[in-house]
């Protein structure tokens, strides 16, 4: 499904990824953890076309299509769904209006019909219900003076909708207390599917408590420089990071 | 220096331009070299006007005239005014609009021309004591015209005057609003809109003067420009020497969408007494890229995801309109301005 | 709490305005009066080259042609500019060559003030000395300054305009008035025809100056105008921080300072300019006397990279129409302006900053802090402006108001003007008065109303105190609270 090798990235002429190579087979989930400033969000943008994170070498293919030449909306399209740390506020734009708007540009881009306001109506209804999200908050303004919980469940609830094929899940766990992140967790495992890959970044073993990895990455300095089954998160929650540090 | 004077008596020296310091953003003197002839009657047909669904008597004024709009005490109505240009030529426009106590009144106000008019409008608003003004205002000047519209307000105790400007521009075009605040409880708000396109130009002014104690402001104006429109904002609250417990807001954000769009403000505060709060805030620049690559994640186009943040960033004005029908009709209009070219 | 402590103790010290005595001594003065003669007396009295004397009378013939202008918020009566003299300076046989020759009481009149002309001190590291470099102007002449055999070992010139046009004349025809050109502004054409003395400085490539540089203007006679000229070149990667501190006798006349300040910054160099503005306000309750304060004060950034900061503390002056301002020229290039101007009495300051962004990628931050009391007027006017081809470029201007009392006045008045789409400017203000519940929660503490009023005051300022040199920083903290006496009760 997901293919990146020997991936190189700078952000404002910085190198910050320094040859990432990594697949992820449909039906996997595979963690990404390290130290701050490893790179694991620039990885995250990189893979979804922000401006300003500039690839210098290597390739990224979804289902071996090239990812990177393509506009970030087109990206989206063929499935590649980014959870971001930091959910943007969408003043004046409510999230149902937001999320249909995302839904039915994919749909045309993918060339399938158009949902109706009642079938978008029900699929919205029945993701609020699934996250214990009151239905009248998707009439605000997108995450606008909502806290930082219920700006994550935002986050899943378009996954909900959007149904990609790709996640990218860019510390998800942060900021949510132990009974969020039950419901977080349970939303993105509801998702879990042999025809769905998932990529979790994260810089805590925690959330693959509740998100079980079927292989954990440990990127440093730019580098996938460890790799290993969902006891190296473990081994990682107890030794640390220091490690990766000296060896990089 | 006005353009009134400058109507009436064909003089261009009169006009107001760039020296005069309310007038140096929209300067008229430099632009017209001479002015048209003085309009002549007209008696064809002249359309439907934007709020005709509404329903409300219409004032219709044809190149100049006078006209006056009258709420009894204890009445609650609506009333469109329609002040028309038509053809190439030189007008003013008087309109006097009264309330009575107590009595409601929404106006409907539209300025509609059709060629490189040169028109001058003053309209003059008496609010008795707990009168309730809403006015809403849309002018879909044509791309030649130079117009200058002029409102005086003046309140009672307890009144209320709210309006909602909503302007395309024009070659040059000023709509302005003067408001004698009395405190009292009186409550005032002065919103706009304006979504600019090609060489067209726009000034929307205010001036606020608080004279009594208790008054309060808000305003916020909005707008967007592009190609090489330009847009100026002149907002200035004053209060007088013992307004106390005056609270006054005011604000104006713009977005230029094109490189070589212009917009110039100057959100002026004059303050007299000290017990007060008084605050504003202008922003100038593009759409927040941020919020752009988030909406284009989730799948949306470039242009759509423009157009969608541009029209919350200007629906937050429209939804302050109190009118739900006019609100639409203003929701409609924006739309309609913002897909005109893009 | 002890900061206010010291305040207080020191305002108990003092009168309110406590530079207000007249010295006497011998002086020396130029016809009364403005004509070419006179400015041919100035130019001959600094004994200064040719080129400098056509510049002046050129500037002079187009100064008559000018009109005052009438646009600030100020009001003030018509100034005779022929009832007043336009040179005066301190009667010496040669002009002291050190210290030791400096006149004791000259020396004896900055010592009041609170200002080391004693380079020894601070050589001899006696405790307290502050070490840094003084140029002091007293009139129309610069008396003395000090280290500059110190500064020379660096490469940098810090000496008195007056010599810089004799000894550099070079640097100064090739800088002077590239800034602020001779017909800017109507004061700006007067100074440029009969300016008297300030500072020069040149900082070569390359250098940090090593200590900070400070000029002490002081009028000391009777119906006199001071026109102080300065010009600062930081070249290529040169870094300087400068300062300016002003005072005046207690008169019943009005005197005018009509100061020309020119900044040139090139690549890479940057220039910190601090001003603590002190000039005699006039009577606190009749409003008579005072300085009038006309000032153009520049900087041209207009090298790549180049910065300049301007910070000003303004208490002092009847009447202070000045807007440091920044040409953004040079690529990446940016200004900042932090700016507390404080009236009392009748005092009437019409104050802010252009910031003028010309190139691509420049930046700009205006933090301005006014607070009026009395029967004073305070306006902040200033322009933010992007040229087309500023792309990317930035401002961010937050400006505060705060009254105390009934009967002051406080203006906002900025102009916005973006010429391009890539230009983001944000500008917030507020006006307000001291808040009563704040007042009260610290006079319950234990503070009387005039210590809980400079308390809240000073932390109202505190962003822009952060931002003066540490030794200054005291004294202009103490400087807010003087200028606020009797504001309150």
């Amino acid at each position: 499904m997901l293919r990146i090798e020997n991936l190189h990235a700078t952000v404002a002429g910085k190198p910050i990824l320094k040859g990432i190579d990594l697949t992820v087979p449909a039906g996997e989930v595979h963690a990404i953890m390290g130290p701050n400033g490893a790179g694991k969000s620039t990885l995250s943008y990189v893979l979804t076309g922000r401006a300003g994170y500039d690839v210098t070498a290597g390739a990224a293919s979804l289902d071996g299509e090239n990812l990177l030449a393509l506009a970030p909306d087109v990206r989206a399209a063929r499935g590649v769904f980014l959870s971001f740390q930091y959910p943007l506020e969408i003043p004046g734009v409510p999230a149902l209006t937001f999320v249909r708007t995302a839904l039915n540009a994919q749909r045309r881009a993918r060339g399938e019909p158009e949902t109706t306001a009642p079938e978008f109506l029900k699929l919205a209804r029945a993701a609020a219900a699934a996250l214990k999200i009151d239905f009248d908050m998707l009439k605000r303004a997108l995450n606008v003076g909502f806290s930082g919980g219920e700006k994550k469940r935002m986050e899943v609830l378009q996954m909900a909708i959007l149904k990609p094929r790709l996640l990218i899940l860019d510390e998800t766990d942060s900021g949510l207390d132990i009974d969020a992140l039950k419901i977080v967790s349970d939303g993105v495992n509801a998702l879990r599917s042999t025809e769905r890959a998932m990529l979790v970044i994260t810089h805590y073993q925690r959330l693959l408590e509740h998100i079980r990895p079927d292989r954990v990455h440990v990127l440093a300095e730019g580098r996938i420089v460890d790799s290993g089954g969902p006891e190296l998160a473990l081994e990682l929650e107890r030794a640390g990071y220091d490690k990766y540090a000296r060896a990089a | 220096m006005t353009l009134a004077a400058a109507i009436r008596t064909g003089d261009v020296s009169l006009l107001p331009g760039r020296r005069d310091e309310a007038w140096r953003w929209t300067d008229l003197r430099g632009l017209l070299r001479a002015l048209p002839p003085l309009s002549q009657p007209f008696t064809g047909e002249v359309g439907a006007g934007p709020f005709d669904a509404l329903g409300g008597a219409t004032c219709a004024l044809l190149n100049g005239g006078a006209g006056e709009i009258v709420a009894q005490a204890g009445d609650n109505k609506i009333a469109a005014l329609r002040l028309l240009s038509r053809g190439i030529g030189r007008h003013a426009v008087k309109v006097s609009i009264v309330v009575g106590r107590g009595a409601t009144l929404r106006l409907l106000e539209s300025y509609e021309s059709d060629a490189a008019s040169v028109s001058q409008s003053l309209l003059t608003f008496d609010l008795a004591e707990g009168a309730v003004v809403e006015r809403i205002v849309l002018a879909d000047d044509h791309a030649d015209a130079v117009t200058v519209s002029q409102a005086e307000v003046r309140l009672a105790p307890g009144a209320a005057f709210s309006q909602t400007l909503l302007t395309s521009g024009a070659r040059r075009q000023r709509i302005e609003t003067r408001i004698a605040h009395p405190g009292g409880h009186a409550a005032v708000r002065l919103d706009g809109v304006y979504v600019l396109a090609d060489k067209r130009h726009a000034d929307l002014t205010t001036v606020v003067a608080h004279e009594g104690l208790d008054g309060v402001t808000r305003q916020l104006t909005k707008g967007v420009v592009r190609d090489q429109a330009r847009a100026v904002f002149q907002g200035r609250i004053m209060v007088s020497r013992g307004a106390d417990r005056t609270e006054a807001r005011m604000a104006h954000h713009a977005l230029i969408l094109s490189d070589r769009a212009e917009v110039d403000a100057k959100p002026e505060l004059e303050i007299y007494a000290d017990d007060v709060v008084c605050a504003h805030g202008n922003t100038v620049g593009a759409l927040d890229e941020d919020a752009l690559f988030y909406a284009r994640q989730r799948g949306m186009p470039d242009d759509v995801a423009r157009a969608m943040l541009t029209e919350a960033f200007l629906g937050e004005v429209v939804d302050r309109i109190g009118l739900e029908a006019a609100r639409d009709v203003a929701r409609a209009w924006v739309v309609r301005r913002l897909e005109a070219r893009s | 709490m002890a900061a206010v402590k010291q305040t207080v103790d020191h305002v108990e010290a003092l009168e309110a305005y406590k530079h207000g005595f007249v010295t006497d001594i011998d002086q020396e003065f130029a016809p009364k009066g403005l004509n070419a003669d006179i400015v041919r007396f100035i130019s001959a009295k600094k004994d200064e080259p040719q080129w400098m004397l056509d510049w002046r009378l050129d500037a002079f013939e187009r100064w008559l042609a000018l009109e005052e202008p009438a646009w600030a918020k100020v009001n003030f009566p018509r100034i005779d500019y022929q009832d007043s003299y336009y040179y005066a300076a301190p009667k010496a046989k040669d002009g002291p060559k050190s210290l030791d020759e400096v006149d004791p009481e000259l020396l004896a009149v900055y010592a009041k003030l609170g200002i080391s002309l004693k380079e020894q001190e601070v050589l001899a590291g006696v405790e307290g000395a502050p070490r840094y470099a003084v140029d002091a102007v007293f009139d129309s002449v610069s008396v003395v300054t000090t280290f500059k055999k110190e500064l020379a070992e660096a490469g940098v010139i810090f000496c008195s305009m007056s010599e810089a046009i004799r000894e550099h004349g070079e640097l100064v025809r090739k800088y002077l008035a590239s800034v602020v050109p001779v017909s800017d502004n109507y004061f700006a054409c007067l100074n440029s025809a009969v300016f008297s003395d300030g500072s020069f400085v040149y900082v070569p490539p390359g250098v940090r100056c090593p200590m900070e540089l400070s000029t002490y203007f002081r009028i000391n006679a009777e119906n006199s105008g001071q026109f102080e000229r300065t010009l600062i070149i930081a070249d290529k990667g040169a870094y300087v921080s400068y300062l300016e501190g002003c005072t005046a006798p207690m008169r019943d006349e009005n005197q005018l300072h009509a100061a020309v300040v020119e900044l040139v910054v090139l690549d890479d160099a940057e220039i910190k300019y601090s001003t603590v503005q002190n000039w005699y306000p006039g009577d606190p309750v009749t409003g008579k006397g005072g300085i009038y304060n006309f000032v153009t004060k520049r900087a041209d950034c207009r090298g790549d990279r180049s910065k300049v900061s301007w910070t000003q503390v303004e208490t002092g002056s009847a009447i202070t129409w000045k807007y440091p301002s920044c040409v953004l020229r040079g690529e990446g290039s940016s200004g900042e302006f932090y700016s507390i101007a404080i009236t009392n009495g009748h005092q009437q300051a019409d104050t802010g900053t252009k910031m003028i962004h010309l190139g691509a990628n420049t930046r700009s931050r205006i933090i301005s802090k006014g607070i009026s009391a009395g029967k004073s007027s305070n306006t902040y006017r200033g322009l933010v402006s992007a040229h087309p081809k500023a792309k990317g470029a930035r401002n961010f201007t937050q400006c505060d108001s705060l009254l105390i009392g009934k009967s002051c006045a406080a203006h906002t008045v900025p102009y916005i003007e973006a010429r391009n789409g890539q230009a983001v400017f944000e500008h917030e203000a507020t006006t307000t008065k001291l808040s009563e519940d704040q007042l009260f929660y610290v006079m319950q503490r234990g503070l009387s109303q005039e210590e809980a009023v400079q308390l809240l005051v000073n932390g109202f300022v505190k962003d822009v105190l952060q931002q003066l040199p540490m030794e200054f920083a005291v004294e202009a903290q103490k400087l807010v609270a003087i200028s606020l006496e009797g504001s309150v009760g």
